[in-house]
């Protein structure tokens, strides 16, 4: 029997009936991203998290204590993986098990602002800041990219779900929804 | 307009007038008025009926104490009832209706309760209806409560929508009127982060009513350009139409926005209202102060209002309340009233000065009455005269409105709603806040302060204060000076002597001076008692115009001060909020989180009829065409998986990933049985115990290395699972190198179950999958054809020849679809959680309807897993205790009807033959209960004393639920393949 087996993704089939163009608020839904479990020992804490910011083509997400996501668009699971092994840290992949949203716009805080109950000014949610909370209820990973940029990183089964939550509540500033990737 | 609407002047837009109607009578109004202004405008002074006495009730405040102007605004599935027509802003097509009458405003039947008034007293219902008791619920109830009463709720669904956000500052201001707007602007121009937030529509509180000048500007000019400079500050967020009702733990705030309740259509894009939880650094209440009405004979009827309220609907709205106002006051108050009247032409009947002496002046050729009073009022639904009353002199002057003022209450709520005491200012006349420390200040009229002037410099004082505690020093606001102000002091004066009609307190409860005597005779002397006993300070304005009043009213009956008598507690809200926005948009199919397994798609289009199984959504069964029931098709799936092979999404499994070196000796003291030597390549059952060694959970654990494993968990218990771990990792053994993680979501894992598993299985799996090289517990990483790495373990919940697959999430639908695909010509069928739960029963393996918080490995017969050879796991040491170890306890059984027509049922309970159901006699209860297809008859698991004892023996199965008693025979739980031999084919 020969198979040619398809990935499909989380949200596929619930984005149809949304406009292709991105109005200026906007949320793309990434695909294909690497996302890796780190798990460290507490006294490897600060070398692990020197050498996670070393990894080429990534992002390290703060999960908690000792604990981070790695995230990149360009690179394969198995290759971060494979980098992890000198960090001396458990790691796994995660790639199917998460969905990446990312959301910006100039009414980003207002949108998420609806989400989740911590602070999103610059001042005390800084760009590179990372912190897994609770969005519409979820538990998930935000992370600030820049300015008026945010992007979570939600488990697979809540996607849907923290989708449909997020375009209802950015309706009011014409939020826009698509795949990228 | 209409001969109440000035021709020019107020803040209203002329150029935009608006057609609303009032209980159906078509008015216009413009855009910028409340709905009370417009009715006033409209010479509507009678707006609804008395909560107990239905007497004829107008317009008595400007704002949102307003105890009498309740109605009903919309209709159908919009209808809110009990609105203040004092703060709800006209829309075009606005549809108004009174409340509390029948079968009109002006002619209601139900004024007779106001004749039968000298029986009606406080507690007039508490002393009647109390025989007999039946009639309590089904006619004295449903009698009094349409006697009596506020608007009517809608039955029909809300179509609108609510939602809930967070916002974040330095500075929370509350009421954007002189002393918040200093303070915004104080802290604004620091480019501190502020929000300033009002009630109203329009920023700016006191100074839209104020005829004074501030600086070189009219008063509400001031505010514009102040909340225009607001505006374009970055760092503050101006927030009209916003109450904020409530102050809670850790500074945060709770606020409604009213943000489409003003239009004519709601946008759907938008909530009508949104609940703000604001965390603020700081606070200052700026929430200015309540004008006391007088208590005075007549004080309730159509046309007597606030001062204060003139004042704003002639200088904010351009509405004349009457064409010859009395005006009877206490204070500086009633002679502001009497000049803004006169610079508008409006006569002025008299001032009636209950001060035998004072320093304002009236306006020129005004009478003032010093040392007199009201004792009546004269009108049916509008005042025509009043009876003043001066050394026993009675005079009658006629009016047509009559402004009153007894002193100002500075507004302190939301600081007193987390425990802290009013405190009573001998100086002030009024109850002020208690010092909450300095994460909250009071500011301007809240504070006690009066005048205008030195209400914007407290303001900005304690914006500087707040702001200096915070570390941050800001300039110097200047504050322009204020021209035209007049002395705004007065003396107390909770009751008028000499009443020749009612004199109420609390309007809104019909509650009076002799109430609360009547109070006092009967016992209930404290103010917390005195208020259930009258219901004064109760129902939507909670007190805020008539409290103060009666805790002087009363204090003075004892002869102490207010401020021994001290007040009723403060509790949130502030104003009532709509449960639409306490719920916003959490409701309906909303309500709750929806998780997805990865076959859901792949489940739907196979015909799965879902089922909530906690946030999950999972396939219940697969419905095929021509089957009517469920049971015939979960009959049909149990039946082929037995015979055949069929297909289990099992993707909901809690699964987690264990590292580290001492993940081994880790997971040896999580769960009661060994895993300390669980071979590579191999999966045990595992069960965790509780630390009262009481059943937590159960799963399998399989071990892929030597330093990685994989847990999986009950689908309900992974989040508990993985805490619990979590817990003991960090408390318990932090010496142990082990780390692990939640690896739930990146795997679809799917269950090949019977006869015909290995050959669908083998036709997708590179490696070899024999018996012999992959017997019964087996676990390894596979290759599927195809290129997917996927993981395989066999072991099996139904008692069949089993496999679970697991693939990374994203290939689920297709691996799926590949197995149905491999197994067609051995008849696979997809099954659903209910033929899984019908293939455990009939193999006697437990869920947690069995593992339910109270039973041990022992009593489910899984006391060999409880490991007597290890030093120690988690509930070692408390499950050999006494209780957990008797003989009398409950053990797992099977169940068979004796009649086999019977349906056994989940929850009834077992007696012994001849036993009367009672609590002594009760045996046990059946835990899980199903129709085997196999056995073709009813079978249940059940939980029964000495149960493994019995077997053989009958008892009687009593349902008291369902009203059903019949026999069962004890037998043993594994009804299909004892030896388990189909496990190892």
């Amino acid at each position: 029997m020969s198979l040619s087996l398809q990935n499909r993704h989380a949200l596929e089939g619930h984005i149809s009936g949304f406009s292709s163009f991105s109005n200026a608020n906007h949320l793309s839904i990434v695909r294909g991203v690497a996302v890796i479990s780190i798990l460290v020992q507490p006294q490897r804490a600060e070398d692990a998290r020197r050498a996670l910011a070393t990894i080429a083509e990534s992002s390290a997400r703060s999960c908690g204590p000792f604990e981070w996501l790695i995230v990149s668009e360009t690179r394969s699971a198995d290759s971060l993986l494979q980098e992890a092994i000198s960090l001396d840290a458990a790691s796994v992949d995660q790639s199917d098990g998460r969905v990446v949203m990312r959301i910006a716009g100039p009414d980003v805080r207002r949108i998420l602002g609806k989400c989740v109950a911590v602070d999103l000014h610059p001042d005390s949610f800084a760009e590179g800041y990372s912190a897994n909370l609770l969005i519409a209820r979820i538990g998930a990973n935000l992370a600030r990219l820049a300015g008026d940029c945010f992007e979570i990183v939600v488990d697979r089964s809540n996607a849907v779900w923290l989708f449909e939550e997020l375009v209802a509540r950015g309706r009011e500033f014409d939020l826009s929804a698509g795949f990228v990737g | 307009m209409t001969s109440f609407r000035l021709s020019s002047g107020g803040l209203v837009s002329r150029a935009k007038p608006l057609a609303f109607t009032f209980d159906g009578r078509t008015m216009r109004g413009f855009e910028g008025d409340t709905l009370a202004a417009a009715m006033l405008a409209n010479d509507q002074m009678l707006v609804g009926r008395s909560f107990k006495y239905h007497r004829p009730r107008g317009i008595v405040t400007a704002g949102s104490s307003e105890p009498n102007a309740l109605v009903t605004i919309g209709s159908g599935g919009r209808a809110e009832p009990n609105t203040r027509a004092t703060v709800a802003e006209i829309y075009q097509g606005m549809v108004a209706t009174s409340q509390n009458r029948w079968p009109s405003l002006k002619f209601d039947i139900g004024a007779l309760n106001s004749l039968l008034s000298p029986f009606l007293g406080a507690g007039f219902y508490y002393k009647t209806f109390m025989w007999p008791s039946a009639f309590w619920e089904k006619l004295y109830e449903p009698l009094i409560r349409r006697a009596a009463g506020l608007g009517r709720a809608s039955f029909e669904a809300d179509p609108d929508r609510y939602e809930k956000a967070w916002a974040h500052c330095d500075l929370l201001i509350v009421g954007a009127g002189p002393a918040g707007l200093m303070a915004a602007l104080t802290a604004g121009r620091a480019g501190l982060r502020v929000i300033l937030a009002d009630e109203d529509f329009r920023l700016g509180g006191s100074l839209l009513s104020e005829a004074v000048a501030i600086g070189d500007q009219p008063a509400s000019e001031f505010a514009s350009s102040v909340i225009a400079e607001l505006a374009s500050l970055p760092s503050v967020t101006l927030m009209p139409r916003t109450t904020v009702f409530g102050w809670y733990d850790d500074m945060v705030f709770g606020a409604v926005e009213g943000v489409q309740k003003h239009v004519s259509v709601p946008s759907s894009d938008r909530p009508v209202e949104r609940l703000w939880r604001i965390v603020a650094k700081r606070a200052i209440l700026a929430t200015g102060a309540e004008e006391r009405p007088l208590v005075f004979g007549g004080n309730d009827r159509p046309g007597v209002m606030m001062a204060g309220a003139v004042r704003t609907y002639l200088n904010r709205h351009a509405v004349a309340v009457g064409k010859r106002v009395a005006i009877f006051t206490n204070g500086g108050s009633g002679y502001r009233a009497a000049r803004d009247l006169a610079a508008q032409g409006i006569e002025i009947a008299a001032i009636i000065d209950g001060r035998a002496a004072s320093t304002n002046e009236a306006p020129a050729g005004v009478r003032v009455m010093r040392g007199g009073s009201v004792v009546a009022t004269r009108g049916r639904h509008r005042i025509e005269a009043l009876i003043a009353e001066r050394s026993g002199y009675d005079e009658t002057i006629a009016c047509d409105a009559l402004a009153m003022s007894g002193g100002w209450s500075p507004v302190i709520q939301l600081a007193c709603q987390r425990g802290g005491k009013p405190v009573w200012s001998e100086d002030r006349q009024a109850f002020l806040a208690p010092d909450v420390g300095p994460q909250l200040r009071m500011a301007g009229a809240a504070a006690g302060e009066e005048s205008i002037a030195v209400c914007m410099r407290h303001g900005r004082d304690q914006a500087r204060a707040a702001l200096a505690d915070l570390g941050v020093s800001v300039p110097l606001v200047v504050i322009p000076g204020v021209e035209g102000e007049t002395d705004g002091s007065f003396s107390p004066l909770w009751y008028v002597p000499g009443a020749r009609d009612k004199a109420f307190v609390d309007f809104q409860n019909d509650v009076h001076v002799k109430d609360f005597g009547l109070a006092q005779r009967e016992g209930f002397g404290h103010i917390e008692h005195t208020k259930r006993y009258t219901t004064a300070g109760m129902a939507t304005d909670q007190g805020k115009l008539g409290n103060v009043n009666a805790i002087g009213i009363v204090a003075g009956m004892g002869g102490v001060s207010p401020a021994d008598l001290g007040t009723t507690t403060f509790r949130p809200f502030y104003t009532p909020v709509s449960f639409g926005a306490l719920a916003g948009a959490e409701v309906a199919e909303r309500a709750k989180p929806v998780r997805r397994s990865p076959l859901h798609e792949w489940a739907k289009k196979n015909g799965a009829v879902f089922v909530e199984s906690g946030l999950w959504h999972r396939s219940a069964w697969f419905s095929l065409p021509g089957e009517k029931t469920w049971r015939e098709s979960v009959d049909r799936e149990v039946l082929n998986v037995r015979a055949n092979v069929g297909l289990c999404d099992v993707s909901t499994l809690g699964k987690i990933e264990v590292f580290g070196k001492d993940a081994a000796e880790f997971l040896n003291r999580i769960y009661s049985n060994a895993m300390l030597r669980l071979p590579v390549g191999k999966a045990r059952y595992g069960l965790m115990l509780r630390e009262d060694g009481v059943v937590f959970d159960d799963g399998t654990v399989s071990r892929l290395g030597e330093d990685h494993f994989v847990v999986t968990t009950t689908t309900a218990y992974a989040g508990e699972a993985m805490s619990h771990m979590e817990f003991a990792a960090q408390t318990f053994w932090p010496e142990l190198d082990v780390r692990f993680v939640s690896v739930s979501d990146q795997w679809a894992q799917m269950s090949l179950a019977g006869p015909r598993a290995r050959d669908v299985m083998s036709q997708l799996v590179e490696d070899d999958i024999s018996n012999e090289a992959f017997p019964f517990l087996g676990v390894r990483e596979v290759a599927l054809k195809g290129g997917v790495r996927a993981r395989l373990f066999r072991i099996s919940f139904s008692g069949e020849l089993a496999y679970e697959l697991a693939v990374p999430a994203g290939y689920g639908e297709a691996v799926a679809d590949a197995l149905m695909e491999a197994g067609s010509k051995h008849g696979i069928c997809p099954y659903g959680v209910e033929a899984l739960n019908v293939l455990r029963i009939e193999k006697g393996h437990v869920t947690h309807s069995e593992l339910d918080g109270r039973t041990t490995a022992d009593d489910v017969g899984l006391g060999r897993m409880v490991s007597g050879q290890k030093p120690d796991f988690i509930g070692k040491r408390l499950s050999t205790r006494f209780g957990l170890t008797a003989a009398d306890r409950t053990q797992l059984v099977g169940l068979k009807p004796v009649d086999r027509a019977k349906e056994l049922k989940a929850g009834a309970h077992l007696l012994k033959e001849g036993a009367k159901p009672s609590t002594v006699n009760d045996q046990g209860h059946i835990t899980s209960a199903c129709h085997s297809p196999v056995l073709g008859h009813s079978i249940a698991l059940a939980m029964l004393k000495s149960g493994r004892e019995r077997f053989g023996e009958k008892v009687v199965v009593w349902d008291g639920l369902r009203g059903e008693e019949f026999q069962a025979e004890v037998c043993s739980p594994v009804f299909v393949d004892p030896q388990n031999r189909k496990l190892h084919l």
